[in-house]
């Protein structure tokens, strides 16, 4: 079905700009920002807040327009790709309804697309097992914890066949032990999906467990500081974060982004 | 109260009547005023702001003049006299509409912009237009928009000073509960007049009855699963 050949990136930014206008002035939110994603990449963005990660990840959504450069997205502008429906996105606060089941909820974007009842019913049985939540259907967001609701919320991303997932702080609420735990299943799934992952974050063993690009962005202008290219095979048991090449990587994010520090 | 328990004939039928009129005119504004809002509540175009204004304000409009209105439009020489409606019960259901369409319109727009406000992203993210997403919107605010036609019946059930002008209270043909009342009350006959107010209140009750038991379905269908 897919025509393009399979170097083409998926995500490719080019001098992307992006300066909001507000009441106390222009902020330069992004400054010429360059990166290319492959196909398959499970992309981190990492650096202190005000660095522009969000802002990049809702570029590449076209949630936000670049007031400068090319930003394409497989292959087309940002917001063509949007509308062809290219990702999911997964959004800081799961953002699940409270008035709809979790069934429901994963539902929503089906109903949309004018998927058939059966369908529907059939991808959200498959999602809810990829997210480790068979039999939750029923509920409502409130009877689950925090852990399960951003479950739920990556299952309704999952649910279209959208091969891009967009995920923004989507473990930021959650305890340590709980985004351990869910750090591991989202490798696990993505191994399954084969999908492209871009993934905001400002915790450096998350970015460094499960990445394949850790891209380091610092504040005022935002901007990317460094990229690095993890070293560390696709298959990661947990206690990888002992070894030395994992020690290693991590120091090397730290010491991007405290260079973008002492900038200021 | 002999009345009501004896099932009087006259005085149920002045209720149906009621009933009747206030049901229609409640289904012809729910099919204005639920697409004009849902509109309101998604499109930007200029003069949104003002159209808002205009609405809420129609809310209040008090009804005689609403009802001077319409017997100006209905009456032989106004622009619709052709259709010959006045002292009808077409005129009431008209100008029930007439009061009811801004109250349904008005709080559709508040319970779909609230909730196209909550969806706005997510909607987004998923490639849908802002227009294209109304009917998501209706669907999953339908609990609210039942309120808000039960709000819009209270109003028009209610309502004396308009139907009186375009109705006439005219005995078997127009006269509801409220005309009755205002005209039993100064002839004197305190016992029919008695009697139909507490039916009416009686019907407010049960519609306020039916917009709790309607949020309270909706927590109890979260409750369920639990």
């Amino acid at each position: 079905m897919k025509t393009e050949s399979t170097t083409q990136p998926v995500i490719e930014a080019r001098q992307l700009d992006l300066t909001f206008q507000t009441n106390d002035g222009p902020i330069h939110a992004l400054k010429d920002v360059n990166l290319t994603v492959d196909k398959g990449d499970f992309v981190s963005f990492i650096g202190p807040s005000g660095c522009g990660k969000t802002t990049f990840l809702r570029c590449i959504a076209a949630l936000e327009t670049p007031t400068g450069g090319a930003l394409t997205v497989n292959g087309m502008t940002a917001d063509e790709a949007r509308r062809n429906r290219a990702y999911g996105y997964v959004f800081q606060a799961a953002g699940l309804y409270p008035w709809r089941t979790i069934a429901k909820n994963i539902k929503l974007p089906l109903e949309i697309m004018g998927y058939s009842a059966s369908e529907q019913e059939e991808r959200v049985k498959k999602v809810l097992e990829l997210v480790d939540l068979e039999g939750f259907g029923g509920k409502f967001p409130w009877q689950l914890s925090g852990g399960m609701q951003q479950r739920a919320s990556i299952a309704r991303a999952l649910a279209f066949d959208a091969d891009i997932l967009l995920m923004d702080e989507p473990f930021g609420a959650l305890d340590e032990i709980v985004r351990d735990h869910l750090n591991e299943q989202l490798l696990a799934l993505w191994a399954r999906t084969e999908k492209t992952i871009g993934f905001v974050t400002h915790s450096i063993p998350e970015a460094v467990y499960l990445s394949t690009k850790i891209v380091v962005m610092s504040p005022r202008p935002g901007r990317i500081t460094d990229v690095i290219d993890s070293p560390l095979p696709r298959e990661r048991p947990l206690d990888i974060r002992d070894t030395p090449e994992f020690i290693e990587v991590a120091h090397r994010v730290r010491e991007g982004l405290r260079a973008g520090h002492t900038d200021e | 109260m002999a009345l009501i328990l004896n099932g009087d004939a006259e005085l149920w039928a002045i209720v149906l009547l009621s009933l009747k009129v206030s049901i229609f005119a409640v289904l012809i504004s729910a099919l204005i005023g639920m697409p004009v809002g849902a509109a309101l509540a998604v499109a930007r175009f200029p003069g949104r702001r003002v159209l808002i204004v205009l609405m809420n304000a129609l809310m209040g409009f008090p009804p005689v003049v609403v009802g001077l209105l319409v017997y100006l439009m209905l009456s032989r020489s106004g622009p619709l006299g052709v259709l010959e409606l006045l002292y009808t019960p077409t005129a009431m259901i008209i100008a029930q509409v007439v009061l009811v369409t801004p109250i349904i319109a008005a709080l559709t727009r508040q319970v779909v912009e609230m909730l196209a406000e909550e969806y706005s992203e997510q909607l987004r993210s998923l490639g849908v237009s802002r227009l294209a997403s109304v009917p998501v919107l209706l669907w999953d605010a339908r609990l609210a928009l039942v309120t808000a036609l039960l709000a819009g019946f209270g109003r028009a059930i209610a309502e004396v000073g308009a139907v009186i002008i375009v109705g006439g209270n005219i005995n078997h043909v127009t006269r509801v509960m409220t005309t009755t009342i205002a005209l039993e009350t100064s002839k004197g006959n305190l016992a029919l007049a008695l009697a139909l107010g507490a039916i009416l209140i009686g019907i407010a009750v049960a519609v306020n009855a039916m917009v709790s038991t309607l949020s309270l379905q909706a927590e109890r269908e979260g409750l369920r699963h639990a």
